[in-house]
């Protein structure tokens, strides 16, 4: 119990000084286990922060570790002072975002034929805010640029990972067309 | 259905993301149930939202114009009498602008839930990374002013070799080099066979072969020294490498070192 206790206290230290994210396999090797303990030790203190009186909670993202402050403490925080906002983004960005999150990596040319718009300067925007990342080319003719979600994203939309994204039920589609009533 | 949207359009014309935005503001608005779209209507009403952007003198994006042709274009196909049977079975000519609308619906639906997300989540706050100092043992580079200019020299040498000669260079782009890796193993064990000990920046030198000749000729030098029949030498790090032939070993240990390499 003791050596749990201690690894608990590296990992909050550690999670604490570094600030950003830390991948699960740097904790494992840092607290000297491994990665499956880790994994268990991360989700007990998840748990224990979660549900004690403490300011702070532990979000995973992706395989990333980080502290951050619980989200019904804000309107106190912003008595500190100023709290730097992000300009909110545009319903495009929006748009091509839940597009690409659902089918990346994916092609402008794909986003473009689902939005039925032009989507240069919204793709450019969402790689500017670091919500978007290139993935490579597809086989396509022109070798295509693809495009594929980052951690930022997981982190500003509060995912932990992709698989956390609500089903998209797109099946019920062609029989809804099929049944039409015929004019 | 109502036709008195001129009003209301006015106020909302510059928020539409796209065509589709707008023929879902008028899919809603109306109440419409969005499998049966009632062309008529909403291509009139589509062309009335244009012709007010127009009196605005706003720009109209060419993807509202594409649309409006589609638009027209159902419209006019369900305009025509069915001929025969065979017509009559054909599909909807507003399926394909429902699939698209639908899927469009189901995008904008969960960009709704993006963005209360990104409200909600706004609300955690990250502390800025500390700066740890990590002490970093700085390696110190013993060169000699002599091996410098000698570098120097080599490389002035072999880049005059290579700029000088103008129908080389031409050669060099026209030629469509096949280097197979087989050939460099029995081009190198040919060599080794005379049980001479040669330096592989003489035989695979940049300065006769090309880059992928040199390339290839690596990758059958470490074949070689897996098979077992050479052994390597590089005294200085990016220096030359030594090749000396080695005597095939016996069947045991060539098996050995076989499944290791296997293994590898």
């Amino acid at each position: 119990m003791s050596i749990l206790m201690d690894c608990e206290t590296i990992i909050e230290a550690v999670l604490f000084a570094s600030g950003d994210p830390v991948p699960l396999e740097k904790l494992a090797e840092i607290i000297e286990k491994d990665k499956k303990t880790t994994r268990g030790i991360l989700a007990n203190m998840q748990y224990k922060f979660e549900h004690s009186a403490r300011g702070i909670m532990l979000r995973e993202l992706d395989g990333l570790w980080q502290l951050c402050t619980k989200p019904e403490l804000d309107i106190y925080i912003a008595k500190l002072g100023a709290l730097r906002k992000k300009p909110g983004l545009t319903q495009a960005a929006y748009e091509t975002l839940a597009i690409i999150a659902y089918n990346q990596p994916v092609t402008r040319a794909y986003i473009e034929q689902v939005r039925g718009v032009n989507s240069d300067s919204v793709i450019m925007t969402l790689m500017e805010r670091n919500l978007i990342r290139e993935a490579g080319r597809d086989d396509a003719p022109g070798r295509p640029k693809l495009y594929e979600t980052t951690d930022e994203f997981l982190r500003v939309f509060g995912f932990s990972s992709l698989r956390e994204l609500p089903p998209l039920e797109m099946n019920e589609i062609p029989e809804a067309v099929e049944t039409l009533p015929t004019d | 259905m109502k036709s008195a949207l001129t009003d209301a359009c006015t106020l909302k014309l510059n928020n539409f993301e796209g065509p589709f935005d707008l023929l879902f503001f008028l899919i809603e608005k109306n109440k419409i149930d969005i499998y049966d779209i009632p062309i008529f209507e909403i291509t009139e009403q589509y062309m009335e939202y244009l012709a007010a952007m127009q009196e605005l003198d706003l720009e109209i994006a060419s993807e509202f114009l594409v649309m409006a042709a589609t638009l027209l274009h159902i419209k006019s196909c369900m305009l025509l009498p069915k001929h025969d049977e065979k017509d009559a079975e054909e599909l909807d000519p507003r399926e394909e602008l429902i699939l698209k609308l639908v899927t469009y619906k189901k995008y904008k639906e969960f960009s709704e839930i993006l963005k209360d997300r990104e409200a909600a989540w706004s609300k955690v706050h990250y502390k800025l990374p500390e700066i740890i100092p990590v002490i970093q043992q700085e390696e110190e580079l013993e060169v000699s002013p002599v091996i410098l200019r000698q570098c120097m020299m080599e490389v002035l040498n072999r880049s005059r070799e290579r700029m000088s000669n103008d129908s080389r260079k031409m050669q060099r782009i026209l030629d469509q080099e096949r280097v197979s890796l087989r050939a460099k193993v029995r081009e190198i064990l040919g060599i080794l066979a005379k049980g001479i000990k040669f330096c592989f920046s003489k035989v695979f030198s940049p300065l006769t072969r090309s880059r992928i000749e040199v390339a290839t000729g690596f990758l059958a030098l470490l074949e070689v020294v897996k098979m077992g029949r050479a052994s390597v030498d590089q005294p200085v790090a990016f220096g030359d490498i030594y090749v000396t032939p080695e005597k095939p070993k016996k069947k045991r240990e060539n098996r050995e070192t076989e499944k290791e390499s296997d293994l590898a």
